[in-house]
């Protein structure tokens, strides 16, 4: 299995990954950019999917709360009753994981790649000497020059900037995908999620090389545009600064906001097929 | 229902992190989330009847191989152990994290160097220890208390009799006293070195990472020549005659004129010359990472032999007047007949090997990555003892 994973999956991106390297002037931070830009450019039509996919989930969001009110007391029936408007609104409620999934060996290869080629002790240097290809590219690139816009990609980033970076950006993603919830239960919930991935990342950067942490920081940051374009707009994050604070009218135009905004989207989405 | 769906994906970020990091984190998949740590892989200097080495465990240990095969415990007689205070690998996650710098493991991968009484040992956290043999007690460290480490050892340290000179991974060649530890000069080369080096008739020769190979006076510390080649330098240089040989990332062993640097040949191999190659005679046994140990003309680099193992030929061959003996990395050691590279008889330790086997008489002695030392009988064909560094 592990001889598999290797072959079909990590021996290639690794490789590519160093070749990349060895034509970006031997620049390792550039290639973990380059690489990290063209997986995801690759991936787009499935990213597509995934983010209409969960808007589409959202916009029946309305129709969904109507159904808990009105069986609340009957839970087979709402399950039925669900599953109807899943169908009719041509939703499988598990389409928006596959696209995830599908993409998660990739990642992993990216990151066990990045992890491998810098190979910070002479260990790594000789399991690193397993995976390679006989490229002259290959050859000529070991070792990596680890040193990049003053981080060694080797290390942790001693500065807490990058951990800072990714802790940012993976939050505004968060923010930007999660609508505002009207129960104040479910909105401590929404919010402890949104916060928490942000802030494990953040400290798993304090501990992990930086070129690990500038995949995130890149990849964080090509999420944040794909989702601006395909959603139109920052979606449900609002910059704190440019509004006031509402609290006895917010719930309500959170709820609009969680209704209208997929409505519009997919409309223009529609717009687009016709 | 949405409380329902925050929780599945609450789940399902969790376990997508947890798949993250188990399925980069499993040894057959690149050894570790931050890759295998820094565990050394010293060989063995002789002292008196004592064999000495660094352990993975950072200590300095001298065995008495008689005292081994009779079972007694350790430390027997005139044996002993001690233990260089490192610094804790600073990682807030444990064994998933990477260390908090390059020097931070404990493991020591240069082969300690004896002068008479005194035993020379570099380490991965960037200091030199010099102790004496007999009992194991500290002469002087350098760098002096208070002052910053100058970077891992990995190399083995040289020296000409009065001087010791060895690289450092921040690109420095250094020359200490060998009596008082006091410095004498440093050389910074290009990049990162990871290798010995080797002196000749009063010049040192080292290559590093940034694929140079440097002349240097060893008693001024200045650069005679350097030369840039393809690909950096992958094995400690060995010099004979008029020519220093060395492997390289680019899978080719090396021949240069050591007047000039001028290449005089090279041979293409399946990948990395990453041991030192060791020359006797006319012929260069070198051993690769594509699992065969080669014999080569020294003058024009012809194949002489070749000899295929199990596993990857990482270590050094411990080469005697009649035989060769390697180990590969799956932690095979074969004995090889010098002339011809025909297969005499093998041993299997059973675990992963990079350090050098050191051969003394019959005896060929293995450091395996179990933190065991292997006595292997080498006529008897078996094991005659273990010893393990994990001293409690």
């Amino acid at each position: 299995m592990v001889d598999i994973w290797n072959v079909a999956i990590l021996d290639p991106v690794l490789n590519g990954l160093i070749a990349l390297s060895q034509m970006l002037w031997g620049n390792f931070g550039l290639a973990i950019i380059v690489l990290t830009v063209v997986v995801r450019l690759i991936l787009m039509p499935l990213t597509f999917r995934q983010t209409k996919s969960t808007k589409a989930m959202q916009e029946l969001q309305p129709k969904m709360q109507e159904l808990q009110k009105k069986y609340a007391r009957d839970q087979k029936k709402l399950q039925q009753e669900m599953m109807r408007l899943y169908k009719e609104a041509g939703i499988n409620p598990l389409g928006c994981m596959w696209p995830m999934l599908i993409q998660m060996p990739i990642w992993i290869a990216l990151y066990q790649s990045i992890m491998q080629a810098l190979a910070a002790t002479p260990e790594n240097l000789l399991i690193l000497s397993q995976h390679l290809y006989p490229w002259d590219l290959v050859d000529q690139a070991i070792p990596l020059n680890e040193n990049f816009l003053g981080l060694r990609l080797s290390q942790p980033d001693p500065t807490m900037i990058l951990a800072i970076l990714v802790g940012l950006t993976m939050w505004v993603q968060q923010k930007m995908v999660t609508p505002p919830a009207t129960d104040p239960r479910q909105q401590q919930m929404s919010s402890m999620t949104t916060m928490m991935m942000p802030l494990m990342f953040a400290f798993f950067t304090l501990s992990f090389p930086s070129g690990l942490a500038l995949y995130w920081v890149v990849s964080n940051i090509i999420g944040i545009i794909i989702q601006y374009f395909v959603a139109g707009g920052w979606g449900y994050f609002n910059f704190p600064s440019f509004r006031q604070p509402r609290p006895q009218t917010q719930p309500q135009s959170a709820t609009q906001k969680a209704a209208e905004q997929p409505s519009k989207a997919l409309k223009e989405g529609d717009k687009k097929k016709g | 229902m949405r409380k329902v769906r925050n929780l599945i994906r609450v789940v399902i970020l969790l376990g997508l992190l947890l798949l993250v990091f188990v399925s980069g984190c499993m040894p057959g998949m690149g050894g570790g989330c931050s890759g295998a740590q820094a565990q050394g892989w010293s060989s063995f200097a002789p002292y008196n009847e004592l064999i000495c080495f660094g352990s993975m465990e950072g200590s300095v240990i001298a065995l008495n191989p008689k005292a081994r095969s009779e079972g007694k415990a350790f430390p027997a007689e005139t044996e002993w152990i001690y233990a260089i205070k490192t610094a804790t690998p600073g990682s807030a996650c444990g064994a998933m994290c990477a260390p908090s710098s390059a020097a931070s493991g404990k493991g020591i991968y240069a082969t300690p160097l004896v002068i008479d009484d005194l035993i020379f040992e570099g380490t991965y956290t960037g200091k030199v220890y010099a102790l004496n043999a007999s009992r194991g007690v500290v002469r002087w460290i350098y760098p002096r208390e208070g002052f910053e480490t100058v970077g891992a050892i990995v190399g083995n340290i040289i020296t000409d009799g009065k001087a010791l000179y060895f690289g450092s991974a921040n690109g420095k060649i250094y020359a200490l006293d060998a009596v008082t530890g006091d410095f004498i000069w440093e050389f910074q080369t290009s990049n990162k070195i990871w290798t010995a080096p080797v002196l000749d008739n009063g010049i040192i020769y080292v290559g590093n990472y940034g694929g140079n190979v440097y002349a240097i006076a060893a008693e001024t510390g200045r650069e005679v020549w350097s030369i840039k080649i393809p690909s950096a330098v992958a094995s400690s240089l060995a010099v004979k005659d008029q020519l220093l040989y060395f492997g390289t990332f680019d899978r080719n062993l090396y021949a240069i004129d050591k007047a000039d640097g001028t290449v005089k040949w090279k041979y293409l191999a399946g990948n990395w010359f990453w041991a030192t190659p060791v020359i006797r005679g006319s012929t260069i046994y070198a051993a690769c990472m594509d699992n065969k140990i080669y014999a080569i003309e020294a003058a024009d680099g012809k194949e002489v032999w070749k000899f295929e193992g199990d596993g990857q030929m990482v270590s050094t061959p411990a080469v005697t007047d009649n035989h060769i003996f390697a180990v590969s990395e799956k932690g095979t050691l074969y004995k090889l007949d010098i002339t011809n590279g025909t297969m005499i008889s093998s041993v299997s330790v059973g675990y992963t090997v990079y350090g050098n086997p050191y051969a003394e008489g019959d005896m060929v002695y293995i450091y395996a990555r179990d933190h065991k030392v292997y006595a292997v009988d080498t006529v008897k064909n078996h094991v005659d003892w273990d010893f393990s560094s994990e001293i409690k």
